[in-house]
């Protein structure tokens, strides 16, 4: 609305102006026409001249001129007064709006940085409980497993501790019994399989 | 030679101790054999122009003299021939691994026991294997009875398992009750 305002305040005053300057043109530039023809009409020409001589006509032209200064130079004035009301006006219509859409940009980038942080915040909060559950499940598995771990290898250790003992045992004695101290203990378990062997020995290959 | 073996099979010959396993029946085998073909020359030989008898080993002689056999008889000999030749081909043979070297009255013992207890024409071979630390491993045809010490503990793991058990947990009420009481430095030396 203010822009055309504004427009039609230039147009007004450009239009004024070309009058104006028609008219100076007008003015100034006009030449009486010659009519030969009639005599009467160029003696009337010729009065005419006569009283409109060059140095009335010039009086007239410098009084046109001037005139025509001060109503430009009044008219610039009423326009310039104008211009700068219309652009006082326009700078606090301008200002009014640009502050207005401000204030509303502002009001909604506000209202959308609280919403983005509220968001922010519901998913950082999400994501804590997330990781807290995760945490919790990881700590629980964690523990089951190093509990099952630690049981396991308690028990492959015990396993291990026997075969380990046995082997240093058997390993220290090596040689060192004699064979025929072993004669009792090894007829004791030939006996103990005797059923076993005598089977397999008559049962034949 | 079928059927001397059968007859030498059917009659009850004993085994001596001395001949412990395989090796010592081909040796005999051998011997006897050559026994035979010395006796065989010398028939064909002029009398008195013989040479002198070869002497025996002792297992022949054992062998002859336990079955109340003639060598100097064929006939005994090829009862002796086709005895031995059974015995290769069917007498059960026993491996039995020591850790040790064992020694002959050792290994005498135990083939007295294998002959009166398991079979009486059984034959023993006996391997070395020092990781048994004690006791033996019986091999026959199809099984293997594992005789040894180790094999002994690993029956009775459980046992150790136990002790091991009841062990560590006296001494960690043993420690706390030993425990020496923690020395408190006096004041007056701190300063």
């Amino acid at each position: 609305m203010s822009i055309w305002w504004l427009a039609l305040v230039i147009g007004a005053i450009v239009s004024m102006g070309s009058g104006f300057i028609w008219l100076a043109l007008q003015l100034g530039g006009a030449k009486p026409r010659k009519k030969a023809a009639d005599s009467f009409e160029d003696a009337a020409k010729e009065d005419v001249e006569h009283i409109f001589n060059e140095e009335f006509r010039e009086e007239l032209r410098n009084r046109g001129r001037l005139h025509f200064e001060k109503i430009l130079g009044e008219n610039a004035m009423f326009l310039q007064q104008d211009l700068r009301l219309t652009t006082a006006q326009l700078n606090d219509y301008m200002k009014g709006e640009i502050s207005k859409d401000l204030k509303e940009a502002f009001a909604n980038y506000q209202n959308a940085i609280t919403d983005a942080k509220q968001l922010a915040v519901e998913s950082i909060e999400k994501t804590k409980t997330a990781i807290d559950e995760e945490r919790a499940g990881l700590v629980a598995l964690l523990e089951k497993e190093v509990g099952e771990e630690k049981e396991r290898r308690i028990q492959q250790f015990d396993t291990h501790l026997a075969q380990i003992v046995n082997h240093y045992v058997l390993a220290a004695i090596g040689n060192q019994i004699d064979l025929n101290d072993q004669l009792e203990y090894i007829l004791n378990e030939l006996e103990a399989n005797k059923a076993a062997i005598i089977k397999d020995v008559r049962g034949g290959a | 030679m079928e059927h001397k073996q059968d007859a030498a099979i059917s009659r009850q010959f004993v085994l001596p101790t001395l001949i412990f396993g395989l090796p010592e029946v081909r040796r005999l085998k051998r011997e006897l054999e050559s026994l035979d073909d010395f006796l065989r020359q010398s028939t064909i030989r002029d009398p008195g122009r013989q040479p002198q008898l070869p002497r025996l080993s002792r297992l022949c002689e054992a062998l002859a003299a336990e079955n109340g056999l003639n060598l100097l008889q064929e006939a005994d000999r090829q009862q002796l021939q086709a005895f031995l030749g059974s015995l290769e081909g069917q007498a059960p043979t026993l491996h039995i691994s020591f850790a040790a070297d064992p020694s002959s009255a050792f290994t005498a013992k135990i083939v007295t026991w294998l002959r009166t207890q398991i079979h009486p024409y059984a034959l023993l071979q006996v391997g070395l294997q020092p990781t048994i630390a004690a006791g033996c491993i019986v091999r026959t045809a199809n099984k293997e009875f594992d005789l040894s010490l180790g094999q002994e503990f690993i029956k009775h793991e459980n046992l150790l398992l136990q002790a091991f058990e009841a062990e560590a947990v006296l001494p960690v009420a043993q420690a706390a009750e030993a425990a020496p009481p923690q020395p408190t430095i006096p004041t007056a030396e701190v300063a």
